[in-house]
This record gives structure tokens, C-alpha cells and sequence, in this order.
């Protein structure tokens, strides 16, 4: 079998978000025959820059695997593919397809890149480190994944680390909007709120299609108390991505900042979670957005005055969370608001 | 009774199909299988290890196999037990309908080593040829291999075999099979997910009482085993070389059968949300993974499903072993038919297996419940996730279990006409088959998690003709594993494949059964042995068990 010299657009498949980036890695791949070579040419060009044909790409992914089964590239591609088409179901085949291609070929690095990045959409840090520090072993000084590292050191609750790899990943390349959106999001969980704002509002300045960036600058301008910040910035998110009712959450806190209760209460109700019935779905995403859900919900009819709805949503909260600090200074001032109303 | 080889055929009595009560008014059928558990003497109750934690191996049960132990040609019974420190359980069949707990003098119970493991899976097969079946147990933890002194006691030669797997490994199914066609048998272990005990997370709702058992897409796949055996009680671990160590699986079911029907075993693995393998049979000891090419990888709209147990053979009559997998709820069960030239296509609605939509599926069997010449099927259901109702109130833990009746080539789901027995909801996994009475009829173990298992009789209602056939092996291995015998009758042409291996997590009977409805007598039956050799015979009785001695 030939191995081909095949370069891969590690491209943040899945997102769109920033554009492509460099290439960081010149990989083997398992593919022998030169028809099939080809066809992969087709489907790595077409699954990086149009993602209407994905269905297609991943059709002709399965014919070539059926031709070749042990094509690294293919089973990687199929992977970014799966991964790209965001369903929950979906998930564990686009790793197995990432770790069959590493199987085929340990030295595939973008297929470890890949696999970082799954890992981390599942939660799986941990998994995601291992990946990373594995490949840069391959292609030290990498900024790509050393941003990628920096976000799974976050995650793993070390925003330290993650600021000290991010900043050397953007000394290899000051433009790339990703890393700088990581070290925005490190430097926050450091305190360092500022700083943060600074980093994001460089990223959201270029103008990328991902609501996760206006989301987390919103929520930083809410914490420093820049209301009008947070409501452009967090109506930017909402135009982005209308379905993304974690978006409307905190543009209805923003409201409810601002005191606009009326449209605090009009976002509310278009974020309202829908309970899903797949078990595929994620319950901890989903877990996570009821939660905040019932506690802004539980301000907003604290600041309405409506002490028994506000109760309410508050129980559901603690409900879900009981241990969650952040329903306390709810009930603080729950407490308190009945307290006087006693007296 | 001992069965005589085929110079000696004999005929056993079968009772007698009742006969006239042609009445204006017939009265109500009867029940195709009974509950025999009761009578049978069984005491057996799965123990899961079930816990707040909610360790996901607690809710993927243990499996049952039928072992003929003591070559008195009655099929016993071994049932493999869950959590640490509990006992597996061998029932020594009576011939009498009931069965003699044996675990203590047979040194089967498996509290030696490996005792802190949560057991899952079983194999049966004479590994080392001595005539004498062995039984090869899995867990999550080190596996064991039991070898059969045929005196009635086992010995745990786990260690001196090299078999026991990784030492925190996940493994489920498993089975024999003579890969390589050197005369000896090899072992497959399906491995399912990297998990660790003392790292379970929270999977669910923190809700009071929603904590569930997390979904496999948390975790990793693990790759399989394959042990080759060397010939002199050792084996060599050639999972890598053979090209069966995909990390990418999370096994749980396996089925062996010669899909491409040139003369050695094809292995099938159904995975729990990733594609499925086919491994097919290279010839010169490693395999080829074709799932994608032979189109038994998704169902029939490209997507994985949750594959759990498995069943291989000819359930239309083309001569094709096809490929039935069982799934997740609001999964159909998957029927893959064989369309030849390496091609299968997904005919799960055409065959009529919708009702299998609802349920989750795990154990299962293509086999002839009413020996009309086709093979019907069984499928055990029951949810992983205990506290399902409170995520999805239409669903249960405990589900009842399917029977299909084959009815040309198409199947009509016979669960509510089939008796009581099949009413009975519980939290089904293992199942496997055997004529564990030796009246022509097939009959079906079940084990559920942490309950009683059940043991259903085949009452023969429907009648039919039929012929048990063991298979000795000379050349070949001792019990003739994946030989293929055809049987030709009046009524028409059968093809199986001598297979213990399928289900989830069980070994069925080692003898082959075939119904032959009305027909009086075999025209002829065809043994193509794993050595090559094949062997005709002409004319041969129908309602016995028949041995076939390798030439």
C-alpha cells in the first residue's frame, strides 16, 4: 500500500465560526488508489467549505470505505463529518470514526485534533488533554493545538495554565480569533474581568457567525454592570443564532437589569426549555439551562413583585440543583422581600 | 440416554399431536411455551450489584448458557452471576424436567479468582478436544476459563491458558469458534466501553431520584480479543494481527456464521451507538472489516443504532445466513437479509419486525419454535435505564419479551397468542435455546436482572417433524463447530451452520435443530466439516437425535 502525502485543513468544522486556518500538520493517509485519492480531494474540499452537501460527503464517505475500509483519511473525514452535522446520535460514531482513524495510522494527527475537539464538545477534557499533549509531541508549538490545549486546561479548571498556552499559541499567530476567544474565556474564569472583556470584543469585532462569543462578552458586560453593552452584544448572539435559548436567558437578565421587566419577560418566554424526549440528547446541557432558566425567572418575578411566582421558580431551581450557590442570594433576598411585606 | 453414533439411528418417541376435538367452536389454543421455571427445580436469582451510584455494568445483566456437561446428551444449564462475590449457578439436568443445582462439586461457582468482577458473559466449547465442553466466562475484570475434567468437576486454567483479557477490561459476549481451521477452537471476547468503576459520573437530572445510567457516548470503545489457541492449552493473543482490535467498538453482541459462504467463519459484532463490524474471514488468520461495503454497519437511513444482541442464519431459505440484530427503544430491530456477493440489505419492515420499535431488545434467537421448516424468532426486552419512567413515561424497565412466527419468509408477531408466559414483563438480557428435554421441540432460558431467570417449555402445540443432529468432529474440532449441514426433505431444502455462539451475553445448545414439518424422512443431509471433508447421508429418519461422526 502507497502512503500519500496529504495535508488537511484543520478548519473548526462544526462552527464556521472563524474561518479556515493553517494547516498544521502534513498527515499519511491510508488510501492507495489513486480514484479513490481523488475522490477524497473532492470530499475534504467539499466538507470544508460547504456544508449544504455534508449528507452527500458522508455518503461517499461510507462508498470509499467500502472500498477501502482502512483509509485513515476517509474514516477522519467521515468523523469531521459526523461532527459537523452537530446530533447528538451522531457523537459517539464521529469518535469512533476519529479513533479508528488513529488506529489505522497513530501518527494521523489531525484525526487526534479532531478527537480533542470531541472530547471537549462531550465534556471530556481530561480525554482532550491526553489527545492534544499527544499530538503536540508530533507537532510541537502548534497553535492550534496549543489553544485547544489551553481551553481543555480551563475546563479542567486551570485558567493559569490555559493563559500561559493560549498567549504562546497567539505568539505563533496574533490573528487567530479562536485562541484569543479561549484566552478570553480563561482570563474571566480568572477574575481578571477586564482583561477578558478586552479579548472577546477583539473577536467579536471580526465578526464571527458564533453566538457562544457575544454570549460569553454579554455575560462578562452583565457582571461589570455595562447593561447597554450587554444588550447589544447579547441581541448580536440572539440575530446570530434565534434558537439558542441560553442566549435569550441572559438577554432577559439584561432586560431585567435595565429595569425592562416586560421584555425581560418576553425573552424569558421565548427561552422557555423544551424537555427532550431523546435520551440521546444532553442532559447536563440541558439540565444546565433549566437551572438558569428557573433563576432568572425567579428575579425577574422577585423584581415584579410577585414573591409567591418568584418561590416558585426558585423551588424548581433548587429542585434541579439544590446545591447550586447561585439560587442563595435569591433566597436571600426572597426572604427578605417577604420579611418585609410581614412586617 | 446416551446418544449412539449414525450407524445407530433411533427414533425417540414423540407425543402425540391431539388429535379430532374438531369442534363448531375450537377451543382456545394452547399456549406455545410454558413457564417450567417453577417445576424445573431452578433457585437461581441474578444479583446485579445494583447502587446509588448507578455503575452502568449493574444494569447490562449476566448471560446463560446450555452445556451438556456430563455428555449425557441432556443439555445443563450455567447461569452467570453479576456482582462480586456472587456465585454462578450449574443445574445438571435430570431428564426429568427439573434440574440438581451442581455448582459446588463442579468448582464453577466463581468465587475463586476473578470473584471481585462483575461477571457478564459465557462460551461454550472444547477448546482442548477432549470431548468434554469447557466454559469460558467474562466480566468486567479478568475473565475465566474453566476446562472440563469430565469427571464433573471444571478447573480454572485461566492463567495457564493466557485468556483472562485485560485486567479492568469491560468484555460481554463472547464465543468459540475455529477461525484458522486448524482442528482446534479459538476464542472471540467482544469488549464494550473503557469504564472505571471509581470514576462513574452523574449521568441525568440532579433531580432527587433521576440519577440514571450514563449513555455509552461518554465513554470510549474498547478494542476486542482474539485468542488463537496454540494447541496445548495456551493461547496467543492475535486480536492486532488478525486486524480485529478496533478501538473504535463497543460490543456487546456477537454472531458467527459464513456469510460469504467460502468455508470459514465470518464474525459479526453489534456495537451499542456505533456502527457495527463484519469481520470478514481473510483465510490466512486475519479479518477485514466490510461493514460499510456489505451494508450491515447503520440501519436502513445510514444511521448507528444500539446494537445489542445478535443472531445469524437462513431465515428466508436462500441458502444465506442473514444477520439479525436487536436495539435500543425507539430502535427497530435490524434484519439484515444476505443478498450474496458480499451485499445485505436492511429488511427489518418488509419482514414485519415493526413491534420491535417500542422495546429495547437484548437477547434473541432465530430458531424453529414450530418445527414447520422455518426459522421464527425470540427477542427478550428490557430497558438499561431503571428509572426510564421518569424520562419517558411510556416506557418501562421491565418489558415483555417478542416472538415472531415465521410465516413465508415474513414474520407475524405471535407474542400475545403464545401463552401467559410471554406475557410476563421483566428486565430481559441473556436467552438462549436448546431442547433441553430432548422432545424435538426447542425450548428457551431467559435471564433478567437481578431476578429469578425463566425457563420457558416448548409444549410442541404446533407438531411437525424434526431431527437433533450433534456433530464429532475427527479432523475438525470435537463438536464440529462451523460445520455446515444441509437437509433436504420433501418439504424442501434447509441450511445451518453448527454455532453455539449468538444472543447477547449466552451460549445456546451445541446441537443443531431442524424442523421438518410433515416431511417422513430426510432425502439426505449434507455435512461440509471446517477440515473440508464433506459427507452425504442418504435416507435418514426423522424425530431423532442424530449423530454425525466426522470421517
Amino acid at each position: 500500500m502507497t502512503h500519500t502525502c496529504v495535508c488537511i485543513a484543520v478548519v473548526l468544522a462544526g462552527t464556521g465560526a472563524f474561518g479556515p486556518a493553517s494547516l498544521p500538520v502534513a498527515a499519511q493517509s491510508g488510501a492507495g488508489q489513486a480514484s479513490i485519492e481523488e475522490r477524497l480531494t473532492r470530499v475534504r474540499a467539499d466538507l470544508f467549505s460547504r456544508a449544504e452537501h455534508l449528507t452527500e460527503d458522508i455518503q461517499e464517505l461510507k462508498a470509499i470505505l467500502a472500498v477501502d475500509p482502512r483509509s485513515a483519511e476517509a474514516h477522519l473525514l467521515l468523523g469531521i463529518g459526523y461532527r459537523t452535522l452537530g446530533t447528538a446520535e451522531l457523537m459517539g460514531e464521529a469518535v469512533a470514526e476519529l479513533r479508528q482513524a488513529l488506529e489505522l495510522n497513530p501518527d494521523f494527527v489531525p484525526a487526534r485534533f479532531y478527537l480533542a475537539r470531541m472530547y471537549l464538545d462531550l465534556g471530556r477534557a481530561t480525554r482532550a488533554r491526553e489527545e492534544l499533549e499527544a499530538g503536540l509531541v508530533r507537532v510541537p508549538n502548534n497553535p492550534q493545538f496549543l489553544a485547544l490545549l489551553g481551553e481543555a486546561e480551563r475546563q479542567l479548571k486551570k485558567p493559569g495554565r490555559s493563559v500561559e498556552l493560549i498567549r504562546q499559541a497567539l505568539r505563533a499567530d496574533e490573528s487567530f480569533a479562536e485562541a484569543r476567544y479561549y484566552l478570553g474565556l480563561a482570563l474571566f474564569d480568572l477574575g481578571r474581568r477586564d482583561e477578558a472583556i478586552r479579548e472577546l470584543e477583539q473577536v467579536v469585532q471580526s465578526g464571527p457567525r458564533m453566538a457562544d462569543a457575544y454570549l460569553n462578552l454579554g455575560i462578562a458586560y452583565l457582571e461589570a454592570g455595562r447593561f447597554d453593552k450587554a444588550l447589544q452584544t447579547l441581541s448580536q448572539g440572539t440575530g446570530i443564532d434565534p434558537s439558542r435559548p441560553d442566549v435569550r436567558i441572559q438577554l432577559a437578565r439584561a432586560y431585567r437589569s435595565k429595569g425592562l421587566l416586560g421584555k425581560a419577560d418576553e425573552q424569558l418566554t421565548r427561552a422557555m426549555p423544551r424537555v427532550t424526549a431523546s435520551l440521546a440528547s444532553p442532559f447536563a446541557q440541558h439540565q444546565q439551562l433549566e437551572f438558569d432558566f428557573y433563576l432568572e425567572q425567579g428575579f425577574l418575578r422577585l423584581q415584579q413583585g410577585r414573591l409567591d411566582a418568584a418561590g416558585k421558580a426558585l423551588r424548581k431551581a433548587l429542585a434541579i440543583d439544590p446545591s447550586d450557590e447561585r439560587t442563595k442570594p435569591l433566597q436571600d433576598r426572597l426572604r427578605a422581600r417577604q420579611a418585609g411585606d410581614r412586617r | 440416554m446416551r446418544i449412539r453414533s449414525v450407524a445407530a439411528l433411533f427414533v425417540l418417541c414423540v407425543p402425540a399431536l391431539s388429535s379430532g376435538q374438531a369442534a363448531k367452536n375450537p377451543p382456545p389454543r394452547p399456549a406455545l411455551f410454558v413457564d417450567a421455571t417453577a417445576k424445573s427445580g431452578i433457585t437461581f436469582v441474578h444479583q446485579s450489584g445494583a447502587s446509588a451510584e448507578k455503575r452502568m455494568v449493574e444494569t447490562f445483566g449476566s448471560g446463560v448458557a446450555w452445556i451438556d456437561y456430563d455428555n449425557d446428551g441432556f443439555p445443563d444449564l450455567y447461569f452467570v452471576n453479576g456482582a462480586p462475590g456472587t456465585a454462578h449457578a450449574l443445574y445438571r439436568n435430570n431428564r426429568d424436567g427439573t434440574f440438581t443445582d451442581v455448582t459446588r462439586q463442579a468448582g464453577v461457582s466463581g468465587e475463586g479468582a476473578g470473584a471481585n468482577a462483575y461477571k457478564t458473559g459465557v462460551a461454550v466449547g472444547d477448546y482442548d478436544n477432549n470431548g468434554y465442553l469447557d466454559l469460558y466466562v467474562t466480566a468486567f475484570g479478568p475473565n475465566v476459563l474453566y476446562r472440563n475434567n469430565g469427571d464433573g468437576t471444571f478447573r480454572d486454567v485461566t492463567s495457564a491458558a493466557g485468556v483472562a483479557g485485560g485486567p479492568s477490561e469491560w468484555s460481554t459476549s463472547t464465543g468459540f469458534l475455529d477461525f484458522d481451521r486448524d482442528g482446534d477452537l479459538d476464542l472471540y471476547v467482544v469488549n464494550y466501553l473503557d469504564y472505571r468503576l471509581n470514576d462513574s459520573p452523574y449521568c441525568g437530572l440532579r433531580k432527587p431520584g433521576y440519577r440514571m445510567y450514563c449513555l455509552p457516548t461518554l465513554f470510549d470503545g474498547t478494542a476486542d480479543r482474539l485468542f488463537r489457541n496454540n494447541g496445548d492449552g495456551t493461547f496467543a493473543d492475535v486480536s492486532r494481527q488478525s486486524g480485529i482490535a478496533n478501538p473504535a467498538g463497543k460490543g456487546l453482541g456477537i454472531s458467527i456464521c459464513d456469510f460469504d459462504q467460502d468455508g470459514d467463519p465470518d464474525i459479526y459484532i453489534a456495537n451499542d451507538m456505533v456502527r457495527n463490524f463484519l469481520y470478514r474471514n481473510n483465510g490466512n488468520g486475519t479479518f477485514e472489516d466490510v461493514a460499510y461495503g456489505a451494508g450491515v454497519g447503520f440501519d436502513l437511513n445510514g444511521k448507528p443504532q444500539a446494537g445489542m444482541g445478535t443472531d445469524c442464519a437462513d431465515y428466508n431459505g436462500d441458502g444465506r445466513p442473514d444477520i439479525f440484530v436487536t436495539n435500543f427503544s425507539e430502535e427497530l430491530n435490524t434484519l439484515y437479509e444476505n443478498q450474496g456477493g458480499g451485499i445485505f440489505e436492511d429488511v427489518s419492515t418488509k419482514a414485519g419486525l415493526g413491534s420491535g420499535y417500542v422495546p429495547l431488545g437484548f437477547g434473541t434467537k432465530l430458531f424453529d419454535f414450530d418445527n414447520d421448516g422455518d426459522l421464527d424468532l425470540h427477542v427478550t426486552n428490557g430497558h438499561v435505564i431503571d428509572n426510564i419512567k421518569l424520562y419517558q413515561p411510556t416506557l418501562t424497565y421491565a418489558q415483555k419479551d417478542l416472538l415472531y412466527e415465521n410465516v413465508g419468509g415474513r414474520f407475524r408477531d405471535v407474542s400475545l397468542q403464545s401463552g401467559p408466559a410471554l406475557q410476563r414483563e421483566r428486565i430481559g438480557r441473556g436467552l438462549a435455546v436448546a431442547d433441553f428435554d430432548n422432545d424435538g421441540h426447542l425450548d428457551v432460558v431467559i435471564t433478567s436482572v437481578g431476578q429469578r431467570p425463566t425457563l420457558l417449555r416448548n409444549q410442541g402445540v404446533q407438531g411437525g417433524n424434526w431431527i437433533l443432529i450433534r456433530a464429532r468432529g475427527r479432523k475438525s474440532n470435537a463438536f464440529g463447530l462451523g460445520a455446515t449441514v444441509k437437509v433436504e426433505t420433501s418439504e424442501g431444502r434447509q441450511v445451518q451452520e453448527v454455532n453455539n455462539v449468538a444472543s447477547y451475553l449466552s451460549s445456546n445448545d451445541i446441537r443443531l435443530h431442524f424442523g421438518l414439518g410433515k416431511a417422513k424422512i430426510i432425502g439426505r443431509i449434507d455435512v461440509l466439516w471446517p477440515s473440508g471433508v464433506r459427507q452425504v447421508l442418504n435416507g435418514v429418519a426423522v424425530n431423532q437425535i442424530l449423530l454425525i461422526e466426522e470421517p
